[in-house]
């Protein structure tokens, strides 16, 4: 017992400065609730429970000390363990979310594939470099990665005694993956009844269709209505989603959407509850205004055809060229004291004067006329005068952009809209979207996605598996 | 060896953790690596300062030897001379 107490002892301090070196990076403090199958050694356990513990608070404060983000920022989700079988990007983007507030978010991945998203790099014709996945990155900055091979029953047995160490499981395995394997609700809920489920889909958990796969180029922009409606009719077909990952980004924030009310709900109540979020309900919600209208009146509207000019009804809606071809988007649904300083900015005072838009009944009227010489005049001017100009309107406008001016955005950058990790190729850091919530104003600051199984060990031993089974589990390719 | 054991490069900053280990020696930018680092850098080998990246394991084609770098370095990693590979994940090929 001795010789192993010494052992433990040498293997938590050659494991402080990787520790310390993961804390560092900013990932949440490791809460060490140790535990152990072995019944037989208890004694033995407690003991080298209580080492572990020592050397940990010891490192946890040395940490502290060395001026660590999280003590600066704010972390909703500090405390909150999320294991993710989870791949892509839908359901995974929702364990970033969780892992940007604070989450430890543990992804178990294959030990040899690792998540099919790494191997997804040509995205629009453009090659990444697999140390430079932007694809990987997004929905997998701040987590750890763990390979666990959840078709061996060992692999099955170790992802149970980590369950009894989280709060939510987090998974977009199909029905019929969840029972071969055996993590589907009712095995990890043997595991730790108080675990928050959480499945994100293509179609839902029901119906039919509830054992068939699908990405948002499917469920969520093709079936629900979006590519119908984003098409003008004049066009042959309709067109893609021309966005990669769209729809499973949002659907992402969904899920950690629900995922925090089930943990306040829990909190309340101590009643865990099961979740999930379709791609296909994603979209509907996000289309759940044209929807309803579209029921209750038999109508669907659908996008125009590009053109320079305002609305049939309202002259101060719609997207006006430049003189070099850009656009200026206005947006005043309501235009009521806004006509005299829309006209006197394009540089037209005296169509304020002018009583057919005297008022917005009377604009209304004659739109057409309106929104011609608001066509006239933008289209004298570069975009850059506009952009300039355009800063004292008081009406709602906005410049078209590309992805690229957006990244640099005066405004999208003074809300700290971007983040940045490092690059695990050791160069340049990858700039990266943070989520869109933003507590006490601060900016968020992340670590870079993990190396497939960069965490293995770490992990495991964190939750008190011992070497000698990492080594078995290792020689058995149960885990990596 | 002993599994996680910290050693460090002679050579640049790489510093690995022992995952799996014979008796060989292991080395990185082609000088033995050790717990601690000589008070003289050793010099880096051409043939061995490929780098070592984060995160990232290195292992033998025999799986005798794993090791994961904990910290980077312009070395590259060996054992008896032999050098170590990155043991990447092999993900099934996807293209939008």
């Amino acid at each position: 017992m001795q010789r192993r107490k010494a052992s433990h002892r040498r293997r938590a301090q050659q494991l402080a400065g990787l520790i310390v070196g993961t804390m560092r990076r900013g990932l949440p403090a490791p809460t060490f609730a140790l535990k152990s199958n072995e019944a037989s050694a208890e004694a033995e356990i407690r003991a080298s429970r209580a080492l572990f513990a020592e050397d940990f608070i010891a490192i946890t404060e040395f940490s502290a000390m060395s001026g660590d983000r999280q003590t600066m920022a704010t972390k909703v989700m500090q405390g909150v363990r999320v294991l993710e079988v989870a791949q892509f990007t839908f359901t995974p983007a929702a364990g970033a979310i969780l892992a940007d507030w604070g989450a430890d978010v543990i992804k178990i991945e294959h030990p040899v594939r690792g998540d099919t998203q790494r191997g997804f790099l040509n995205m629009g014709g453009v090659q990444l470099d697999p140390l430079r996945h932007t694809l990987f990155e997004h929905p997998n900055r701040g987590k750890r990665s763990v390979g666990i091979d959840l078709s061996t029953a060992e692999g099955q047995e170790l992802l149970y005694e980590m369950a009894k160490h989280c709060d939510v499981f987090l998974t977009n395995y199909l029905p019929q993956v969840r029972q071969k394997n055996r993590f589907d609700v009712e095995h990890i809920r043997a595991a730790n009844p108080n675990i928050i489920y959480a499945r994100g889909s293509a179609w839902g958990d029901k119906g039919p269709e509830r054992e068939k796969g699908g990405f948002d180029g499917t469920a969520f922009w093709s079936r629900s209505g979006i590519a119908d409606c984003m098409t003008p009719p004049e066009l042959p077909g309709p067109l893609s989603q021309g966005m990669p990952a769209f729809g499973d980004s949002i659907g992402g924030m969904f899920i950690a959407g629900g995922i925090s009310a089930a943990l306040f709900h829990r909190e309340k109540t101590g009643e865990a509850a099961e979740l999930d979020v379709s791609l296909m309900s994603t979209a509907a919600w996000a289309s759940g205004a044209n929807i309803a209208q579209a029921v209750e009146t038999g109508v669907i509207t659908k996008n125009a055809m590009p053109s320079s000019g305002g609305g049939a009804k309202n002259p101060f809606m719609g997207n006006f060229w430049t003189s070099d071809n850009r656009t200026i988007n206005l947006c005043m649904v309501s235009p009521t004291g806004l006509i005299r300083d829309t006209f006197e900015h394009v540089g037209r005072p005296e169509a304020a004067d002018d009583p057919r838009f005297q008022d917005v009944l009377s604009l209304i009227e004659h739109s057409k006329a309106a929104s011609d010489i608001l066509v006239a005049a933008f289209a004298e001017k570069p975009f850059a005068y506009w952009r300039e100009h355009l800063k004292t309107l008081k009406g709602q406008w906005a410049p078209i952009l590309n992805l690229l001016e957006l990244a640099s955005d005066e405004q999208a950058l003074a809300n700290d809209m971007l983040i940045e990790v490092e690059g695990a190729d050791g160069g340049e850091p990858l700039k990266l979207v943070r989520g869109p919530v933003q507590f006490n104003g601060e900016a968020l600051e992340t670590t870079r996605s993990p190396q497939a199984s960069e965490h293995t060990e770490i992990v495991l031993m964190e939750m008190g598996v011992d070497w000698d089974r990492i080594e078995d589990l290792k020689s058995k390719g149960a885990i990596a | 060896m002993k599994p996680g054991t910290r050693l460090k490069s002679a050579a640049c900053d790489t510093e690995v953790m022992v995952i799996r280990a014979a008796d060989g020696t292991i080395e990185c930018g082609g000088a033995p690596m050790d717990e601690a680092k000589p008070a003289d850098a050793a010099p880096l080998a051409a043939d061995f300062s490929a780098g070592t990246l984060m995160g990232k394991r290195y292992v033998d084609a025999d799986g005798r030897y794993e090791l994961l770098c904990v910290k980077p370095g312009k070395g590259s990693l060996s054992v008896d001379g032999v050098a170590l590979v990155v043991k990447d994940a092999k993900p099934l090929p996807a293209s939008d």
